[in-house]
């Protein structure tokens, strides 16, 4: 599996708790950069011509801002430049508050057969509070635009005061708008965000509290038909997220666009996060990035171990074998006697138990070197 | 040829911590061109990183100064170095020995304190000439007249004609250089008796072996002599004597009245303890110079190596700092939480802070210290008696008959605003009260006798606290009383962590208990599993908290764009972990063994 991910750096206006590289103020950019956008993927397309693509994910930001024309444009420069496979899951992220149904035409003509909702709560005045743009209605507004599409909801746990029942009402929004996947994320307040003086002061739940959420958002979404198959994300059966599982499995991605990663041929590098170094760089026939590493040994192992132990599935040590040379059971020995109590191993397959999926940083990193 | 004795004057400097001793060390030196401004560290005396840091002498340097005299006369001057601190005392009282005066420095803003009376007096039971000096006139809150009155109403020395200088600035410097030389009597002693040399401090070079410093009393020495030690009853060749400049200069000979260095090759430290007298061998005085005393250690705490593959680095570390340091005492140590370390023991809780930080520092090992602790006498009920240093060796409670513990005099200096939050501390600190005495209006003096063991606890932060940093304090040991003492054990998860047992008066289990186990509560970092904290005696739990098992560790969100950060993230938890020590299944930072000691106030 390989995926291609495509970043659209516009939004109207930041949310409190966003530290991703979006602009709202250089919106009026938008042309120019989807101009850049389409020549760097023609650049990376002539690099990359002998691999195979499944997945396109369409992530901002607020990709469902700028002109749909844009969007279209963008797949059509992908198909043109990439070995698309024909069923190719291809996802665009949309903001509640900024779809129509003209949009929603020409995402279809395009091929998009998934979309991403950023929800996150079900209540206007905490969705006021993260300075969200849209409603509870507008969701429920756009799923109806998307009816008989396939689409999932982003749910946020760990905001101001939020109580279990608000989390499940949330929830019950989002079943009842037909979505068939669901991710549910805690609040991550990062340095730099304005929520960050909210957690310092003591005002967003503690990580107790969050986990307790955490417990009511899984129990629920299990009781009506999701499962979880990774950490945060949960799906009715065969709905899981091709694209994101490619990640988990560590498997090779191309990004364009403003702060866009890849990781090809075991090197991870990623695109600067100013939308004008990237411009520049493009017009300058440059890609534009900013950092690469080779990532090689001991730093691939735990790569893959910890992608691979956030999904429900786990890794497989046969892969790991074949991919690094090694024996798992042997190397990782240690780790595994110590851990035992919250891993299930079987000799082929090692997964952290589900009451234990929580708390899994200290479990992961007993396999660091 | 040697120097008239008539033209040496050897003295020492004594103050108060703060009150300005290493700044006004430098200035003399400076002033009598030992050192050109331009090429003066701050500070010059104070070697050690540490010191600087912390403003205080360890290791004491001797100075060789020329001064130009109004008389037209040159005079050497041999200033030498005290430590300021009380746990030093020792070693301060054998640097007196060596000298005819002292200057004693008195801040102008903070008149007399604690160590500025301990030093005076251990100066003039030393019968040296005190020439005080009132110092930091340069600060705008500076009372001469006032803290003059003092000196002459506390210790009845003389001081209206007291050089009143600023260190700092250099004002008046000048001055004390004169009155060195009127006032400090020129040395006596006679060249052409057999040799008396006091080893004041010692310390080891890895080319000429230790190096003796010396005040020479009697006698003269020299190269090729054939000496010995009295109390190690060794003898040596003398390869070099020299004196301070404040390198080591070599000379021909050192004679009576003189301060200098002997090498002789001398390949251990231990002998030529501080205190001890080098005579000829061949032309022994009759007897050694009296005062002779080991330096005891009186705290005492395990040191492991946080990595417990590192035991050989930490034995080198502890051998070389032994090396310059004979009153550090160790001794191989092992703990079934631990592992393999080393029971160490200090002058004081000063020594032991500076020893471990130097461990850290010099040697790059990151360490565990336990709790200190002091030498407890264990009379047992078979008749036979044993010195306990460390908790987890303490006989079990049906073999022991009584215990004893060791107890200090202490000196507290305060405001009389802070008698009472000061009494209450003491009466609390199981203290007994002793006196009090009214220096002046401002300043008391309470005596009191306390425990050696609450003193090693909080204490000093106590009594800073309570004071607002007025008071000052001062002890020495005073002998052993029986006392009703227990063993506290921490038990972590069920498991006794006998690391962090510690001996305490039977009233004050329940309290420490459940405070360490606070602390460690806070200490401990919430893991995979709920971890109970217990405080026991004697088996019986008397204390009770609990780790909660986290709830929440992972990373929200992981993506392709992430993966990179996000394994940053999880090697920084990595380190973490790295820190902490597993005690059976617990895993412990190192920070949690010495936390249970910093518990805030009983207020």
């Amino acid at each position: 599996m390989s995926g291609i991910y495509v970043h659209v750096p516009f939004c109207k206006s930041k949310c409190t708790y966003c530290d991703f590289a979006s602009y709202p103020e250089k919106l009026a950019k938008a042309e120019s950069y989807f101009a850049c956008l389409y020549r760097e993927i023609k650049g990376r397309g002539m690099q990359l011509k002998d691999k195979v693509f499944d997945t396109v994910y369409i992530g901002g930001g607020t990709p469902s801002i700028v002109d749909a024309d844009l969007i279209v444009g963008t797949l059509r420069q992908i198909r043109n430049c990439f070995n698309l496979t024909k069923n190719a899951e291809i996802t665009i992220e949309i903001n509640p508050g900024t779809i129509t149904e003209e949009k929603v035409k020409k995402y279809k003509s395009v091929g998009i057969n998934r979309f991403s909702i950023g929800l996150q709560t079900g209540f206007n005045d905490q969705l006021e509070r993260l300075n969200r743009i849209h409603t509870a209605k507008d969701f429920l507004l756009c799923t109806n635009l998307l009816k008989g599409e396939n689409y999932s909801a982003d749910v946020l746990i760990g905001l101001h005061d939020q109580t279990a029942e608000q989390v499940q009402k949330t929830l019950q929004l989002a079943i009842a708008g037909g979505v068939s996947h669901v991710s549910v994320y805690a609040l991550t307040p990062e340095v730099g965000t304005p929520i960050y003086s909210d957690y310092l002061n003591g005002l967003l739940p503690s990580d107790d509290e969050t986990a307790e959420l955490y417990e009511t958002a899984k129990n629920y979404l299990k009781e009506n038909g999701f499962e979880m198959y990774e950490v945060s994300n949960f799906a009715k059966k065969g709905y899981e997220s091709k694209h994101n599982m490619n990640y988990w499995e560590r498997g090779e991605y191309i990004g364009v666009g403003v702060s866009a990663s890849s990781f090809i041929d075991g090197r991870r590098f990623t695109n600067s996060y100013s939308v004008e170094e990237y411009m520049n760089a493009i017009i300058l026939n440059k890609f534009p990035e900013i950092s690469s590493e080779k990532i090689e040994g001991e730093d691939a192992e735990f790569e893959f171990i910890m992608l691979a132990l956030r999904t429900k599935k786990g890794m497989s040590v046969t892969k790991f074998n074949a991919l690094f040379g090694e024996d798992f059971a042997k190397k990782y020995a240690k780790a595994l006697q110590k851990e035992a109590k919250y891993i299930d191993f079987d000799g082929e397959t090692l997964k952290i138990k589900e009451e234990y999926m929580y708390v899994q940083n200290s479990i992961i990193t007993e396999f660091m070197n | 040829m040697s120097i008239d004795k008539k033209k040496i004057r050897n003295f020492c400097i004594v103050a108060h911590i703060d009150h300005g001793k290493s700044t006004l060390a430098d200035r003399l030196m400076e002033k009598t061109g030992q050192v050109s401004e331009r090429d003066m560290e701050e500070q010059l005396l104070d070697s050690m990183d540490l010191e600087k840091e912390r403003g205080i002498t360890i290791k004491l340097t001797p100075v060789r100064m020329f001064y130009k005299a109004k008389d037209g006369e040159e005079y050497v001057f041999n200033l030498i170095d005290t430590p300021g601190h009380v746990d030093f005392t020792y070693e301060v009282s054998r640097s007196l020995k060596a000298c005819e005066g002292a200057i004693l420095i008195v801040d102008a803003t903070q008149g007399v304190q604690a160590q500025t009376l301990a030093n005076a007096y251990l100066a003039i039971d030393n019968d040296l000439e005190i020439m005080p000096v009132i110092n930091k006139m340069d600060l705008p809150s500076a009372m001469p007249d006032e803290v003059a009155d003092e000196i002459e109403e506390i210790l009845g020395i003389e001081a209206h004609d007291a050089p009143r200088i600023s260190a700092k600035s250099g004002l008046n410097v000048e001055e004390v250089l004169e009155q060195v030389v009127h006032k400090i009597p020129a040395p006596q002693g006679d060249d052409n008796a057999p040799l008396k040399a006091l080893i004041f401090d010692s310390y080891y070079d890895n080319f000429k072996g230790v190096i003796c410093f010396v005040r020479i009393m009697d006698g003269t020495v020299k190269v090729g002599d054939r000496i010995k030690t009295f109390m190690s009853n060794k003898q040596f060749d003398v390869t070099e004597v020299g004196v301070f400049s404040p390198n080591l200069t070599p000379k021909e000979s050192l004679t009576a009245g003189e301060v200098g260095y002997i090498a002789a090759s001398i390949k251990s430290i231990e002998d030529t303890a501080v205190g001890d007298t080098i005579t000829n061998a061949t032309n022994p005085a009759p007897a050694p110079l009296d005062g002779y005393k080991k330096a005891l250690p009186m705290v005492f705490s395990g040191v492991f190596p946080l990595d417990g593959s590192k035991f050989d680095d930490l034995k080198d570390a502890l051998l070389k700092l032994k090396l310059n340091d004979a009153a550090l005492s160790i001794e191989p140590d092992n703990s079934a939480a631990l592992g393999f370390g080393f029971r160490c023991g200090f002058l004081g809780l000063l020594h032991m802070d500076v020893i471990q930080e130097r461990i850290e520092r010099e040697f790059d090992l990151d360490i565990i210290t336990t709790a200190p602790s002091v030498s407890y006498k264990v009379y047992k009920t078979d008749g036979t008696e044993l010195t306990v240093e460390n908790p987890s060796r303490l006989p079990p409670v049906t073999e022991i008959d009584y215990m004893e513990e060791p107890m200090i005099k202490a000196s507290i200096f305060t405001p009389p605003d802070y008698i009472g939050p000061i009494m209450e501390l003491c009466q609390f600190k199981r203290g007994e009260y002793k006196d009090m005495v009214y220096l002046d209006s401002r300043r008391v003096e309470l005596k009191y006798i306390l425990p050696l063991n609450e003193i090693i606890y909080d204490f000093f932060d106590s009594l800073k606290s309570r004071t607002k940093g007025y008071a000052s304090f001062d002890y020495e040991p005073c002998g052993y009383q029986k006392s009703d003492l227990v063993k506290l054990d921490m038990l972590l998860n069920g498991d006794v962590c006998d690391a962090l047992s510690i001996i305490v008066h039977k009233d004050k289990a329940y309290e420490r208990g459940r405070k360490i186990a606070e602390k460690l509560k806070d200490a401990i970092p919430r893991q995979m599993f709920e971890i109970p904290i217990q405080a026991a005696v004697g088996g019986k739990v008397i204390a009770r908290e609990t780790v909660k098992a986290f709830r929440k560790d992972v990373l929200a969100k992981c993506y392709g764009g992430d993966v990179t950060r996000k394994k940053k993230l999880l090697e920084k938890q990595k380190e973490g972990k790295k820190k902490m020590r597993s005690i059976g299944t617990v895993e412990i930072p190192s920070e949690a063994f010495i936390s249970i000691l910093k518990t805030d106030n009983e207020d």
